[in-house]
């Protein structure tokens, strides 16, 4: 039984609003606490397995097996219910349906354009409007045609397969007409919307795996347009409303499958215009977006910049990061003016509204962007491999690189599915990823002992052959295997590379797990530096989390002793000033003077905690400085 | 849960659980590859695919190899969700672990509300029979009492490791056609039943 069929969501309409309201009310708040705790746990997993790896050093038990069974077979078996689920479209319209469902979108696209009209227009732009206008009739009866040819097929063959692309349109249109159908607003089978919730639930519900802070959807959208800047029709074009629909419905419910449903432009901008438009307050919050918009106002561009910079970093971390991605964007896009006729000036005309800012805010921040951000780069978003992938890394750098996005999306998996998201697919998913996971453990292992087989081979060089060790005896596989499977392997490196004199790519050094390159790769200090950078960073974030732990202790404590202390306080001016009585004012001056004090000594914490940052910084710095050496 | 109609070879999904060390990892890999592995690295979650023929009838199998910790528990009820079979490991050599069983047999209970799921209590270790801690006895009134069966398997000499992962995967099969079978009103109610549950938890 497929628990997450339409139909079945239909059969508990009450079932499932409920759960969507729960979410947006309470639950999202234990969810978002609840996956913090899981992230946590995670990287001591991580570290806790890097330990593991590093004790297993010596490990001689596994046999070196290559072409183990599980990858290829994943091939042929991928997800018999990927293929089956896009297919789950019942045919139910009927003509006078559509032909109301047209009416209702005329209706809808009349409004929006009226409603841009009264926006400030100027001469280009209402014209612009026009020929948009005039698009749209056209996209419209394009649409009908499409339709009617649809009816056509419907009737006669379904099996027909001869243009496929146009049967793909189909069935995404077909979906989401369904939808529409069903509900005027798209169902939302599991209740934890990606559109219409704030950046940080948006971010940690559709996680991209790379370490970058942004929604999933705003990413591939970002990723799709930045490959197409040059397209005179970016963000002037409105795309499909059905489709549109069909993809946020896509996203909202994870579904979304880079290799199945590609994007188009229109679909792009506006999906992207969607989610921020959809968003419950602007990105730039509503507590900060006043002083923004007095920034922007300010007549001294210079000035400007620092106030907006300090600006920024009192946003929320992903709201920053998704302002900055989007900025970035649309800066990349009037650097293409020449092909696409779109400035500064044109797009925020366009996109300000959508960003809940105002135009001279938007381009003064299009403007500094470069500088603002100069610390964030678009870079293109490679998702974590699927069974469907061809192949699983070789290189162990690679492999390092997939661990951690695999390992990033079980983990937000298990959040989602603790937090009640359960569907067969998802549950598919789960195993799905923790295979692919092992897999890609095994092969770093099995590197790992090629590397210490190597090693050996050339410590013993001067003897025949390393006498296999009592360890080696209790595999099941006969001894002499082994060799031969090592031998071939050290000698297609070096063929592969021929410039390259060591007989290996790289190393792994035993005692902390390091990729280590050989001296002759430019790569190598840089490679070596990031990761024990990587190494320190962590060692003083698990610190600094343990110490938060007991400062939270520690507050609860003083929290306590505060109070007795009061009851104290009170009691002894009560009894030592009992001859005098005492003026309201002394307490008042006590009271006075304590909040002073106590201001002070936070603003004194203050600086020293950034002081200690700072040293702390030096102090890495330099300790990696120190470990670089070792090696 | 039932089965569905695939197209491909009957996918049967298995859940190895059972105290930290007792050889849920060493059997797995011996089934999977015909390795054995002699030191001990505590598994958190590994899951496998392999084809394989049972009963002349080419099938896959998936195996989820969990975590003996309790530290994992959060994470566990995820997988035993989603299992068909479960393979209930103890080390004949530790009287704990076989304590255990009892606990992992109520947690798949909870999970899945069903007390025929297919299910095999497996005692590991039998290389070591000089090491006897738990009397072959008292496993086999235990697996009767929960009416389930009873192997003694050896990771390290492979004996009965086959045969165990077949078993299984023949219970989860009669399971299947069993369950697809009763098209009746009936098995939908109990479905429904059991999706509501799930729901409202």
């Amino acid at each position: 039984m497929d628990f997450d069929s339409p139909e079945e969501i239909q059969e508990f309409p009450g079932l499932y609003a409920s759960e969507a309201a729960d979410a947006r009310s309470k639950k999202s708040k234990e969810e978002s606490d609840f996956s913090e705790d899981h992230d946590h746990s995670k990287k001591d997993l991580l570290i806790g397995r890097r330990k593991d790896k590093k004790e297993k050093g010596k490990d001689r038990g596994y046999a070196a097996l290559e072409g183990e069974s599980s990858p290829e077979e994943e091939l042929d078996t991928k997800s018999p219910s990927k293929s089956k689920k896009s297919k789950t479209f019942k045919f139910t319209s009927s003509k006078s349906k559509e032909k109301r469902e047209k009416s209702r979108d005329k209706e809808k696209s009349e409004r929006e354009t009226k409603h841009v009209e009264e926006e400030p227009p100027g001469k280009e732009h209402k014209a612009k409007e026009k020929d948009r206008d005039k698009e749209k009739e056209k996209e419209k009866d394009r649409e009908r045609e499409e339709q009617k040819k649809k009816d056509k097929k419907e009737k006669g063959d379904k099996k027909d397969k001869a243009e496929k692309k146009d049967k793909k349109d189909k069935k995404s249109k077909q979906l989401s007409q369904q939808l529409d159908e069903a509900e005027a607003e798209e169902v939302l089978a599991l209740g934890y919307p990606v559109f219409g919730v704030s950046v940080s639930l948006a971010t940690e519900r559709s996680r991209c795996h790379d370490g970058v802070d942004l929604p999933l959807v705003v990413r591939d959208c970002i990723d799709y347009l930045q490959d197409h800047l040059k397209c005179e029709q970016i963000y002037k074009i409105e795309p499909i409303k059905t489709r549109l629909m069909h993809y946020k419905r896509l996203y909202n419910n994870r579904e979304h499958d880079a290799a199945v449903d590609e994007l188009n432009l229109p679909t792009a901008c506006s999906l992207l215009k969607l989610f921020l438009r959809e968003l419950p307050e602007p990105v730039l919050t509503t507590d900060l977006v006043a002083r923004f918009e007095e920034v922007a106002s300010h007549p001294k561009v210079t000035e400007q910049q620092a106030e907006l910079q300090q600006l920024l970093e009192q946003l929320p971390k992903c709201n920053r990061t998704l302002l900055a991605w989007v900025l970035l964007h649309f800066d990349a896009v009037i650097q293409q003016e020449r092909y696409n006729k779109l400035n500064a000036q044109s797009l925020a005309m366009l996109l300000s509204p959508t960003l809940q800012m105002s135009h001279r805010l938007m381009v003064a921040l299009l403007c500094h962007c470069n500088s603002l951000f100069a610390d964030v780069k678009l870079i293109k978003y490679v998702p974590p491999l699927t069974s469907a992938s061809p192949k699983l890394p070789d290189r162990p750098e690679e492999i390092q690189v997939e661990l951690r996005k695999q390992d990033s999306l079980l983990a937000q998996i298990h959040s989602e599915m603790n937090a009640g998201f359960i569907t067969k697919k998802r549950e598919e998913q789960l195993w799905e990823v923790q295979r692919i996971i092992t897999q890609l453990k095994r092969k770093l292992r099995t590197f790992e002992k090629k590397q210490e087989k190597s090693a050996e081979d050339v410590e013993n060089s001067s003897m025949p052959r390393p006498a296999p060790e009592g360890e080696d005896r209790t595999d099941s596989k006969p001894p002499p295997a082994a060799p031969p499977v090592v031998a071939p392997a050290t000698n297609s490196i070096p063929s592969e590379e021929p410039s390259n004199p060591s007989p290996t790519d790289f190393t792994i050094d035993p005692s902390t797990g390091f990729i280590v390159l050989p001296r002759s790769n430019p790569h190598r200090d840089t490679l070596l530096r990031l990761q024990i950078e990587y190494d320190e960073l962590m060692d003083w974030e698990n610190e600094l989390k343990a110490r938060i732990l007991a400062e939270r202790n520690e507050c609860y404590r003083l929290k306590q002793l505060c109070e007795q202390q009061q009851a104290l306080n009170s009691q002894a001016a009560a009894t030592g000033t009992e001859p005098v009585p005492p003026a309201e004012g002394d307490y008042e001056r006590i009271i006075e003077h304590y909040t002073r004090e106590n201001a002070l000594l936070e603003h004194k914490k203050q600086m020293l905690g950034m002081e200690l940052k700072e040293e702390r910084r030096a102090c890495i710095a330099l300790q990696v400085e120190l470990r670089l050496k070792q090696f | 849960m039932s089965k569905k109609p695939t197209a491909g070879p009957a996918l049967h999904k298995v859940i190895m659980v059972g105290s930290g060390g007792v050889g849920k990892s060493a059997l797995t890999l011996q089934f999977m590859y015909d390795e054995f592995v002699e030191d001990y690295e505590p598994t958190k979650a590994d899951s496998y695919r392999k084809k394989v023929v049972l009963d002349g009838e080419e099938v896959q199998i998936d195996i989820l190899d969990t975590a003996g910790q309790e530290d994992y528990a959060a994470i566990r009820d995820n997988y035993f969700r989603s299992g068909e079979g479960f393979l209930c490991v103890f080390s004949i050599t530790d009287d704990e672990s076989f304590q255990a069983t009892q606990e992992f047999r109520e947690q798949i209970l909870r999970v899945k509300n069903d007390e025929s799921i297919p299910f095999l209590l497996v005692g590991n270790k039998c290389d070591l029979n000089d090491k006897r801690k738990v009397p072959l006895s008292e496993c086999q009134s235990r697996a009767q009492q929960w009416a389930v069966p009873y192997v003694e398997t050896s990771a390290k000499t492979r004996e009965n490791v086959d045969k165990v992962f077949f078993d299984l995967m023949r219970e989860i099969r009669s399971r299947k056609t069993e369950d697809s079978k009763a098209t009746s009103g009936r098995a939908k109610d109990r479905c429904k039943k059991r999706r509501l549950k799930c729901t409202l938890l």
